[in-house]
C-alpha cells in the first residue's frame, strides 16, 4: 500500500451533483480495489493558470488515498474516460513523507543531545575548578 | 592572475553584497507542496520562469525540491507555464 493524492479538475459548468457523482465513483474505485480513501478535498472553483480545452476556470478536488498501483491506473483510467473532467495529476506522497520523517528525528535527537551537551558541560568545569 | 588577486581588496570595499540565504533552510520549510501556490509562486516571476538559483540564493537541494513542485502545479494548471 502507498499513499497518493489524485487531484483533477472538473469542467466548472458541471452541475454539483455531476461532481458528487465522479466523487463516489472513484470513491468505488478506491474502496472495492481494497484502498482506503483518508481525505476527499473540494477545492471549488479555482482559475485555471493557462486555458485548458477553453476553459478558464476549473472545479479541483483532491483525494488523498492509501492503494496500490492498480487502483491508481484504473482511477485515472476513468478520469481520463469521463468528459467533465479536464485534467488529473497523481502524486505519491509516502516517499516524501518518510523522509519528512527522518528530518523530524534528526532534528530531534539533536536537540536532545544539544540539551543534555549544555547540561553536561557546565557540571564538568566545575569540577576542574574544584581540583 | 596574480595582479588581480591584488587588486580584490580595494574592490571588495566599494560595494557590499548581502549574503542570499536559502529561504527553505532559514524557516526550516521540509516539504515543498506543489499545492502551496503563494509559496511556490514566489519563485517565478512574470515570464513564468522557474527562478535560478543564483538570484534566489535557493540551496541545491531544496532548488530540485522546488523545481518537482513548480513542474508538479503547472501540470494541474496552478501556475502557468508561460505568460503572453
Amino acid at each position: 500500500m502507498r499513499n497518493y493524492e489524485i487531484m483533477f479538475i472538473v469542467n466548472p459548468s458541471v452541475a454539483e451533483e455531476e461532481i458528487d457523482k465522479i466523487d463516489t465513483q472513484i470513491e468505488g474505485v478506491v474502496t472495492s480495489g481494497g484502498g482506503a480513501i483518508e481525505k476527499i478535498e473540494k477545492m471549488g472553483k479555482r482559475r485555471l493558470a493557462y486555458e485548458i480545452d477553453k476553459h478558464r476556470e476549473g472545479y479541483y478536488v483532491l483525494f488523498v488515498i492509501a492503494a496500490n498501483g492498480d487502483i491508481v491506473k484504473e482511477c485515472e483510467r476513468r478520469l481520463r474516460v469521463m468528459d467533465p473532467v479536464i485534467k488529473y495529476l497523481t502524486v505519491r506522497t509516502d516517499d516524501e513523507a518518510r523522509r519528512l520523517e527522518k528530518i523530524r528525528n534528526y532534528r530531534q535527537k539533536r536537540a536532545e543531545r544539544r540539551n543534555t551537551g549544555a547540561k553536561a558541560a557546565p557540571a564538568q568545569s566545575i569540577e576542574e575548578a574544584m581540583q | 592572475m596574480k595582479s588581480v588577486k591584488e587588486k580584490r581588496p580595494a574592490g571588495q570595499k566599494q560595494y557590499y553584497r548581502r549574503k542570499k540565504v536559502c529561504k527553505f533552510c532559514v524557516e526550516r520549510i521540509d516539504v515543498i507542496n506543489y499545492k502551496d501556490v503563494k509559496l511556490l509562486s514566489q519563485f517565478v516571476p512574470e515570464r513564468a520562469k522557474i527562478m535560478p538559483r543564483r538570484i534566489s540564493g535557493v540551496c541545491s537541494r531544496h532548488q530540485r525540491q522546488l523545481n518537482d513542485a513548480i513542474k508538479k502545479a503547472r501540470n494541474i494548471a496552478l501556475l502557468p507555464f508561460a505568460t503572453e
